[in-house]
């Protein structure tokens, strides 16, 4: 069924929660402490996070023992946007509570979900995800990490070496949900488990490294592993099955990946309103945002193809990076000065470091590198969805 | 809102795409009684949009896009044969004006509707042969005032186009063979095919959507048009690039049948208005 409005118990679930939020958002003041990467929650924002989870809006698709309240893709929606439209995060964490919890909440044993989902989704505990390496990026399949099980009467282990690289907030994370290979002469997919490792492990180096925004802007870390035991009891589904957990944990998260680049979208487009000069890329903006909801609305529609999660990722990514440009462009030489003396830096913003036009499209690459390039994107398409031959 | 096709809208589409296979190559008026017995002329802005699409796919000679989304909602009826109308007061490139039975023209009084036979209508040559377009010499003042349909149904019909070329060209670069490899599995062809996938679904999705601001006769409606209309003249300009560019030598002849589509949609572009006079048109 197509149409205009939104279904009436979408409207309401709306309404309860912007109420919840009008309520009980943190004030500008207290907000004005930031997160030095995406594991690191200050207080203020642990208490969010936490309130958020007691009233059942931290994850709204979640039963509500784990913080939910069994909502409908339609509501996770409307739920997410509302907290976009107030430019703030529901948690600072995003990959510790999209992707870790939510993977524990459908891989884990009861004990993992106790242990570790639930006090991360309460922001006592916070997690990074292991799953780039040096050798396998986009080609996750080719990764090196080793663990071994060895059998011991205290009780049984992996012992785990090797290397990952870009792992967002990893020295400021208490646990790694790492993607290591546990059976080397299985085919590339299949002898991967996924393993939750305390950063406090022996054996567990964080090293981390600035990005193209500034020297100490510290979010992406190498970590590398040493002879690191994991209790055995840290594996996460079954032996071998890590790819299966890989995909599992993404699929959610990438639902409603589109939203994310909406929201830069619209804020580009809300503050590059006033560059000025010729202005005819702007209503290409508009066009791009329009469509990308449009295409996240009808993806929410039963029967869509995984696939075509690419076309909104290769758009949305796309489309913010040339919003990003075109405003910086506008504003010529302007557009140098860093930080911006008057840039559209808020404090409650999900950008958590943007403050200049110049560094926004910086940071635009992030959109069409990370999570599969634009390029990888363009061969999922064309593989999977046009039928090209690989 | 909701933004999925629903079961009826999904078989309307099924049927006018087997239908519309089934009729092509017979004569037009055939064609166009085929149509009109369906009662696709009296279908609702979106399911209009949805068989625009099919026809655009498949090319289709008949005047039927004139007088379901040019005629119809200007005169506010639709018309006893088939119909166009005159959207500004110089009467030039109107669509299938040569043929019409009855033309809609918007005059200071309202609109006036008169019988095509009554128009000094002359076809103008233009590089698709079996696009209709005239010059009229209207009686008259005329104003000018473009209905959002007639803009929507462009772009339905270019997307339709523009699907259509990209089909053809994944066809050809699957079977055909150079250093020992099908074209499509060589990374850049992939990459322009997947460009002009996503562009033809960032048309598609605005075209559908500026048809339900028409249905629903949301407040949206007039920008949403322009959007469609922009969206399917960008389209059509990167997939009759790219389209042409990886047919190769092949789809610069006249025998292959891409170039009927590559002129449709670049013609759907130009009518009433190309992309960047719609993009302007956003900014007011």
């Amino acid at each position: 069924m197509m149409k205009l409005a939104d279904d009436p118990q979408v409207i309401a679930f709306r309404a309860e929660f912007a109420a919840f939020l009008d309520a009980r958002l943190p004030a500008e003041a207290e907000a004005r402490v930031r997160s030095r990467s995406s594991a690191d929650v200050p207080d203020w924002a642990r208490r969010w996070q936490r309130t958020l989870f007691e009233h059942g809006w931290l994850l709204p698709g979640q039963p509500p023992e784990y913080g939910g309240r069994d909502a409908s893709l339609p509501q996770q929606l409307a739920h997410l946007e509302e907290l976009a439209h107030r430019r703030i995060y529901h948690s600072f964490n995003p990959q510790g509570l999209g992707i870790i919890a939510a993977s524990l909440l459908t891989f884990g044993s009861q004990e993992q979900k106790s242990r570790w989902a639930v006090p991360i989704l309460r922001a006592e505990l916070t997690a990074a995800l292991g799953m780039s390496e040096p050798e396998a990026g986009s080609d996750l399949a080719s990764l090196r990490t080793r663990a071994v099980l060895k059998e011991d009467p205290a009780g049984d282990f992996f012992l785990v070496d090797g290397q990952k690289i870009w792992t967002s907030g990893a020295h400021d994370a208490d646990v790694l949900l790492a993607f290591v290979r546990t059976d080397p002469d299985a085919p590339r997919h299949r002898g991967i488990s996924a393993l939750l490792i305390p950063t406090d492990a022996e054996g567990v180096v964080r090293r981390p490294f600035g990005s193209i925004a500034a020297e100490d802007d510290l979010d992406f870390n190498e970590v590398f592993f040493t002879d690191v035991r994991v209790p055995r009891e840290n594996l996460v589904g079954p032996l071998h099955e890590g790819w299966r957990v890989a995909h599992g944990s993404l699929g959610h998260e990438r639902t409603l990946l589109w939203l994310s680049y909406a929201e830069r979208l619209e804020d580009l487009v809300r503050d590059a309103a006033d560059a000025g000069g010729d202005q005819e890329w702007y209503a290409t903006l508009r066009m791009d945002l329009q469509a990308l909801r449009l295409l996240g609305y009808r993806q929410l529609g039963p029967d869509r193809d995984p696939a075509e999660i690419s076309v909104l990722k290769l758009l949305g990514s796309e489309a913010v990076q040339s919003a990003a440009l075109h405003a910086l462009e506008a504003r010529g030489a302007d557009a140098l000065p860093h930080p911006a003396p008057t840039g559209p830096y808020h404090h409650m913003n999900n950008e958590a470091f943007v403050s200049s036009w110049f560094e926004r499209y910086a940071r635009s690459f992030a959109g069409t590198i990370a999570g599969g390039t634009s390029e990888i994107q363009r061969n999922i398409i064309a593989e999977r969805l046009l039928g090209l031959p690989r | 809102m909701e933004f999925e096709l629903d079961e009826e809208q999904r078989l309307l589409r099924r049927t006018v795409r087997e239908t519309v296979a089934k009729v092509r190559g017979r004569p037009e008026r055939q064609q166009w009684d085929t149509y009109l017995k369906l009662g696709w002329l009296e279908a609702p802005p979106l399911e209009l949009a949805l068989i625009l699409e099919e026809l655009g796919y498949a090319a289709d000679p008949t005047p039927f896009l004139a007088t379901a989304t040019w005629f119809a909602p200007l005169a506010g009826r639709l018309p006893g044969g088939s119909g166009t109308a005159v959207f500004d007061g110089a009467g030039r490139y109107v669509l299938d004006a040569d043929r019409a039975d009855e033309v809609a023209l918007l005059t200071p009084g309202g609109v006036a509707v008169v019988r095509g036979a009554d128009l000094a209508a002359e076809r103008v040559p233009v590089l698709d042969p079996q696009l209709h377009v005239a010059h009229v010499d209207a009686p008259g003042e005329l104003v000018a005032g473009v209905p959002d349909l007639a803009l929507v149904g462009l772009a339905a019909t270019a997307v339709g186009a523009c699907r259509r070329i990209l089909d053809l060209v994944l066809a050809h670069v699957r079977q055909r063979v150079q250093f020992g490899k099908p074209l499509g599995s060589f990374q850049a062809v992939k990459h322009k095919a997947a460009d002009m996938q996503v562009a033809i679904e960032r048309a598609r999705v605005l075209t559908h959507f500026a048809a339900l601001t028409i249905a629903e006769d949301d407040s949206r409606r007039a920008d949403a048009a322009h959007m469609a209309k922009a969206a399917a003249g960008e389209c059509q300009r990167l997939v009759f690039r790219h389209g042409l560019q990886l047919f190769g030598a092949m789809g610069f002849t006249w025998e292959n049948e891409l170039q009927f589509h590559l002129k449709r949609a670049q013609a759907c572009d130009l009518l009433l208005g190309a992309a960047p006079v719609h993009r302007k048109a956003l900014l007011a």
